[in-house]
């Protein structure tokens, strides 16, 4: 018995590194998480991201093929688009026109994603339903900021209560809050008002325009809503473009004055010299001739 | 009897043809260049990825063997035209060994850079869309105004020793002296010509100076314009030239007794020579281990973080042994050698410049390498091979092959003119004997 017992046992070691090999040879499932997105009321589209766990960490998986649908993706009218992801693992579609009638038809649009299975990877499906919703932003005197978060109710489009929302002005690279608040909630009215408490931002050259911005972040029911109103808030700014000034710093053929001078000065010095010596040179060579 | 002189110089002057020993040198130089051009074709063919170099040593071996090729090349300023302008006349036989230094130097300089690029085809952009601003672009106009003034100033002192091989005919082939008459036959040596060819001399001698100074320190400025550890330095020009000179008076002094003993010119390359050279080597070795105290000890005392890191590497870290072996090969040897007049007979001398030249090329690796591996911002996130910076067998052929082509231009020069100026030899002697009657 004992002697059966280590032939177990052997059996078991040897076919371990097989079992391990079949384990690595297996795929790695896919997840895929979808976010429906409205711009400033005009733009609706879809962003997916594609993660797996591999060696214990999610990780974004770039060159995934992913197909978007509406309401179901059995019926092959419903295909939206498609697309790949990239090197986020992210892939994105605009709601393109030929989805018109779908999209009116309901008032809680469903989308769907879905990938085929790839050498590396299981097939992948993701959804998203939404409540089409939208905000209306507006100033009033006094530097103040009315925002509205409005959301379709049986084909009209009525307040809604309790919604996150932040207000800020638009910045290069990011998104200013205007005052001290980061979120504001909406009333029973829908709205929420901020007070604009940033003194001195530059804007535009001609009249000090800012973009004022009012967006809601992923939720639940809405998805990531915005909408911008423009305000002449800013101060003029002109901005002095250094592209153009010469610099050592700038680029080719926008040196300093000083230096050209100098370098080409030099150069030609120099290779003049050596003319004049090649000059010499055929002087040599006539008096020998 | 004075003809007979004349006669006697220009037979021991005259090139002379490769011995057993001259052609196993060439071959094995030739042998290692094709090594090096098979790696480079590898090199090209894969890309700059089968060098060590990665994102942080950009520049490995192959900058420091430019910077290096840059250094030795300065020796053709000091020999032709530092000692000629000084009216030195003892300097005479070592002209032409410096001005082909030079120029073989220069010359592998120049390919060396273009090795270092990883898409070749495009040096072309250089001239093309280069910025005036950029030291990169200062560096290509300096080496090229520095190649041609070299090559002028083989050139025009060459003339009369190409009629001399041109009258004696004897010994060399019909093809040779189809290329002497090509090259020089237009030399009557009149008066008219020997007023003109001097005068040229003389201006070059003039203007390669300012030129060679701008070259080692332009090339300087590559580092000490950047931002970096070890290279954040306002003596980084004087630091370079010194080091230059001491290199290049070190290759001479290597050529020197190479040439004497293998083409007999004893009587020519004399003790006296040595013992000239000699001095000249223990003063530039002092004057670079000057600027090399001023170089370390300052940013030693004050000890900002990112120099103590370099310097700790330098002095007791990663980089210690290779730094104290150049410190100690390419100054501190060669000065106790040649401090004494036996050190400066033709042997130890000899010595001396062998380990100057070792010395030094390991010295340029260390200017360039360490600081390199100590950026500002740590090294985060990368892999392990980034951290560290070892030659591959390709940079190593590479780099070995650009030192056994530099010294394969120098030999076939050597074996198709006179390696000592026939005619200023004569001249010289003239002169000298007129001056005793």
């Amino acid at each position: 018995m004992k002697k059966h017992y280590h032939r177990i046992l052997l059996a078991i070691f040897g076919l371990l590194p097989l079992l391990m090999m079949a384990q690595n040879a297996e795929k790695n499932s896919l997840s895929l998480t979808l976010k429906y997105f409205n711009n400033n009321n005009q733009t609706q589209y879809l962003v997916v991201q594609a993660k797996s766990k591999i060696d214990g960490k999610f990780q974004q998986i770039p060159n995934i093929p992913i197909s978007f649908y509406i309401a179901s993706e059995t019926v092959k009218e419903n295909l939206l688009g498609k697309a790949i992801t990239n090197e986020k693992g992210e892939a994105s579609l605009l709601i393109p026109p030929t989805a018109k009638a779908a999209w009116i038809k309901t008032i809680n649009p469903n989308f769907i994603v879905v990938s085929e299975a790839t050498k590396k990877f299981d097939e992948g499906r993701g959804d998203v339903t939404i409540t089409k919703a939208k905000i209306k932003i507006d100033t009033a005197d006094g530097r103040v900021i009315n925002a509205t978060v409005m959301a379709m109710k049986d084909s009209i489009w009525v307040p809604v209560k309790g919604v996150d929302l932040s207000i800020a002005v638009k910045r290069m690279g990011g998104n200013l809050n205007v005052n001290e608040t980061q979120t504001f909630t909406t009333d029973s009215l829908g709205a929420v008002t901020a007070e604009f408490k940033r003194d001195s931002l530059p804007g535009d050259a001609t009249t000090g325009k800012l973009t004022l911005i009012a967006t809601v972040t992923d939720n639940e029911t809405y998805g990531n809503l915005t909408a911008e109103i423009p305000a002449v808030w800013g101060n003029k700014c002109n901005y002095n473009a250094e592209f153009d000034r010469r610099t050592l710093f700038a680029r080719r053929g926008h040196s300093p004055i000083w230096l050209e001078l100098m370098a080409y000065g030099i150069i030609l010095a120099v290779w003049g010299v050596l003319l004049y010596l090649i000059i010499q040179l055929r002087k040599i060579i006539k008096l020998g001739a | 009897m004075e003809q007979l002189a004349k006669q006697k110089i220009i037979q021991d002057l005259l090139p002379q043809k490769f011995g057993k020993q001259g052609k196993i040198w060439v071959a094995g130089l030739i042998v290692l260049c094709i090594i090096g051009v098979v790696a480079y074709i590898r090199q090209l063919s894969k890309g700059l990825v089968v060098t060590g170099m990665r994102d942080y040593v950009s520049w490995g071996i192959y900058i420091s063997n430019f910077v290096f090729f840059v250094a030795i090349s300065l020796v053709g300023s000091l020999i032709t035209a530092v000692l000629r302008l000084t009216n030195v006349h003892w300097s005479t036989p070592l002209t032409r060994i410096a001005e082909i230094i030079a120029v073989s130097a220069i010359t592998f300089a120049s390919l060396i850079i273009i090795v270092d690029m990883g898409r070749p085809e495009r040096f072309y952009n250089l001239f093309l869309h280069g910025r005036l601003q950029s030291p990169i672009i200062w560096d290509v106009i300096v080496i090229t105004t520095y190649f041609f003034i070299s090559i002028l100033l083989l050139y025009f002192p060459l003339l009369p020793d190409l009629k001399i091989m041109l009258e004696v005919k004897k010994g060399f082939s019909k093809g040779m002296l189809k290329f002497y008459s090509y090259l020089g036959s237009f030399w009557k040596h009149t008066p008219g010509q020997i007023k003109l060819s001097e005068k040229a001399i003389g201006i070059l001698a003039v203007t390669i100076i300012p030129v060679a100074f701008s070259i080692h320190t332009v090339t300087s400025w590559l580092f000490a314009t950047t931002y970096r550890p070890g290279w954040d330095s306002t003596n980084f020009g004087a630091y370079f030239i010194s080091g230059a000179f001491l290199v290049g008076a070190g290759g001479v002094v290597v050529a020197m007794y190479v040439f004497r003993s293998h083409y007999n010119l004893k009587e020519y390359i004399t003790y006296d020579h040595f013992d000239k050279m000699g001095k000249v080597l223990v003063m530039l070795a002092l004057l670079y281990l000057y600027f090399n105290v001023n170089e370390f000890l300052v940013p030693a005392f004050k000890m900002k973080k990112p120099e103590e890191e370099h310097l700790r590497g330098l002095f007791t870290g990663e980089f210690a042994p290779i730094f104290w072996f150049a410190i100690t090969t390419s100054m501190l040897v060669p000065i106790l050698i040649l401090i004494t007049k036996k050190g400066r007979r033709p042997f130890p001398a000899f010595i001396a410049g062998v380990l100057v030249v070792i010395g030094s090329w390991f010295k340029r690796y260390i200017i360039v390498t360490p600081t390199l591996l100590h950026p500002f911002l740590p090294m985060q996130d990368v892999p392990a091979n980034y951290k560290h910076y070892f030659p591959t067998w390709e940079e190593w052929a590479i780099a070995i092959g650009s030192l056994a082509g530099a010294l394969l231009v120098i030999t076939i020069f050597a074996r198709i003119f006179p390696i000592i100026p026939i005619q200023e030899t004569i001249t010289e002697k003239e002169e000298h004997e007129k001056a005793l009657s």
